[in-house]
């Protein structure tokens, strides 16, 4: 049987968004936007605020973008015990500023300096495993194309 | 000023012990049973007389489950507030609603929760509604999703973590002259705090709400009523829920992203209140984490993010002198966390002059509901001079 996601399928939230995980599965990154007014939106919802339309459409942006926050997890909570291996792990949300100033979370893999807010990064599609629930996932490492070290401040 | 203000009371409350997680020897069930009922013996009132039963978030111990036990007359109200610990003073402010329009006389407002009849205490309180973007990216628990809060509000927006430690240190320094607490065995010092083992950073242990297993009810009645009860009423003021524009379950793309979510509520429970910030006299800050607190303190004008360092110094936060007394029993973090119910019983002790850190003459006292969720509430409690 072929991949989907939605065979481990979560539910929670919005939950207009199946669109973004069926893209990235086949390595694409797609964030949503009004078919009718072009206005982005991020989370996906059911219906443009804006211009009241119902259909979305989703449209390839290049992950690339800056740090907007971040943590990082010292412990491995019930509902995401699959990676207490990795604790401790850094969970970023980067700011696209060419999709409407989307926020997108992804793990972020790199060395500790670099993880700040403003530091520049971009996105691999990483297939699913048992630590990303068996989703795809956007992961965000540092952007070599806008490195200058040190990162503190000196963001794009 | 609303028509809301001072039409109604809290003139009792009541609470069972806290227990560390899983050890309570009650089901949630017979611990809100417990509440209610200790609730009605401090006001004075018949537990059979409750006609109105009210609650917030994922509480399970409807009426339908209370009323044989209770021997109530006749259930005439019943409601739940939506949200997490954010619906706390707006489960107050629907109580006085019904009691206002006509629709019930006595109405409890309560919140049990028992891990062992039921789930872990934070998967519980999060509906199991957590969106896949958070779930995928290793991301489950509210300490995690607000460090990402927090973390920019350290980071971009300027607040010294030096007013994180202090809201801990300020919370355990009062649980330990609360033989309730959880943790009045815990002596917070700097080295403590600092030392102290990380959850998600930048929130350390000491930075997190406790999980017990335990149950609060307080009980609300008209005003007219309250004057013939046996202890001082604590008038509900304002208590506006609600969230602005750019709230709302957005996966992390909120707008404005620092603070609790409560600029909109706070303004208009100064509004409706005719009070401000300088007036009030003891907070009862929810605190999921330190930081969301802060965020609270923000939206509701105690401070910006430029001032938090100066005005949230340890000496400024504890009873009886500090010119921002909070979190006076200890507070979810150090007295104990039944998804912050104990709040508003403490809020109230300090109208009653009963509270065991007692803000003295305390005349205004604040209840912020849960942080975090862009959907929140608060609420404003005052003595009769106040009305
Ligand atoms: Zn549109």
């Amino acid at each position: 049987m072929e991949y989907s996601f939605e065979q481990a399928k979560i539910i929670g939230g919005i939950g207009a968004d199946d669109e973004y995980w069926r893209s990235l599965s086949r390595g694409e990154f797609r964030l949503s936007r009004c078919a009718v007014c072009k206005g982005w939106m991020w989370p996906a919802h059911f219906r443009c605020a804006q211009c009241g339309a119902w259909e979305l459409e989703w449209v390839e942006v290049e992950p690339r973008g800056t740090v907007f926050t971040w943590t990082r997890s010292w412990y491995a909570f019930d509902r995401v015990k699959e990676r207490a291996e990795d604790v401790p792990y850094v969970t970023a949300l980067v700011e696209l500023a060419h999709a409407g100033g989307a926020r997108v979370l992804g793990m972020f893999e790199g060395p500790d300096e670099v993880i700040r807010i403003g530091a520049p990064v971009r996105g691999e599609i990483r297939p699913p495993t048992a630590k990303s629930k068996n989703y795809p996932s956007i992961v965000w490492v540092p952007d070599p194309a806008v490195a200058r070290a040190p990162w503190g401040g000196a963001a794009p | 000023m609303s028509q809301f203000r001072g039409k109604t009371a809290i003139v009792g409350i009541g609470q069972t012990p806290y227990y560390k997680r899983g050890a309570s020897p009650d089901p949630e069930l017979k611990l809100a049973l417990r509440a209610i009922v200790a609730a009605c013996e401090d006001a004075g009132i018949d537990p059979r007389d409750v006609d109105g039963f009210v609650s917030y978030a994922s509480e399970r111990n409807d009426a339908q489950k209370l009323v044989s036990a209770l021997g109530t007359r006749e259930v005439r109200f019943a409601s739940l507030a939506w949200v997490h610990g954010g619906g706390i003073p707006g489960a107050l402010g629907i109580a006085a609603s019904a009691i206002i329009a006509g629709q019930a006389e006595i109405v409890a407002v309560y919140r049990s929760m028992a891990e062992s009849s039921h789930q872990r205490l934070r998967v519980a309180v999060a509906q199991n509604d957590t969106a896949a973007q958070y779930l995928v990216n290793g991301l489950e628990s509210p300490a995690q999703i607000l460090a990402l809060r927090a973390q920019r509000m350290l980071e971009a927006d300027g607040v010294p973590h030096a007013a994180m430690r202090a809201m801990a240190k300020a919370a355990y320094y009062h649980a330990r002259n609360n033989p309730r607490a959880y943790g009045r065995n815990t002596v917070l010092d700097d080295e403590t705090y600092d030392n102290a083992r990380l959850i998600a950073e930048p929130y350390n242990l000491f930075d997190c709400s406790r999980e017990n297993d335990g149950a609060c009810a307080i009980l609300v009645v008209s005003a007219a009523r309250a004057r013939n009860l046996a202890k001082t009423p604590a008038y509900i003021l304002a208590t506006p829920m609600g969230m602005l524009a750019g709230g709302g379950a957005l996966e992390e793309n909120i707008k404005p992203y620092g603070g609790a979510g409560q600029i909109g509520v706070a303004r208009r429970l100064w509004a409706e209140s005719g009070y401000g910030p300088k007036d009030v006299n003891v907070l009862q800050v929810y605190q999921n984490m330190t930081m969301m607190g802060i965020g609270s303190l923000i939206d509701h004008g105690f401070c910006t993010p430029e001032t938090a360092g100066e005005i949230l110094q340890f000496e400024n936060l504890i009873a009886p002198h500090g010119k921002l007394p909070m979190n006076t029993s200890g507070g979810d973090l150090a007295e104990g966390f039944i998804h912050g119910m104990g709040l508003v019983a403490e809020a109230v002790r300090q109208l009653r002059g009963e509270s065991c850190n007692q803000v003295p003459g305390a005349k205004l006292s604040l209840m912020t509901g849960g942080p975090g969720d862009t959907m929140s509430s608060t609420g404003l409690f005052g003595t009769f001079e106040t009305l």
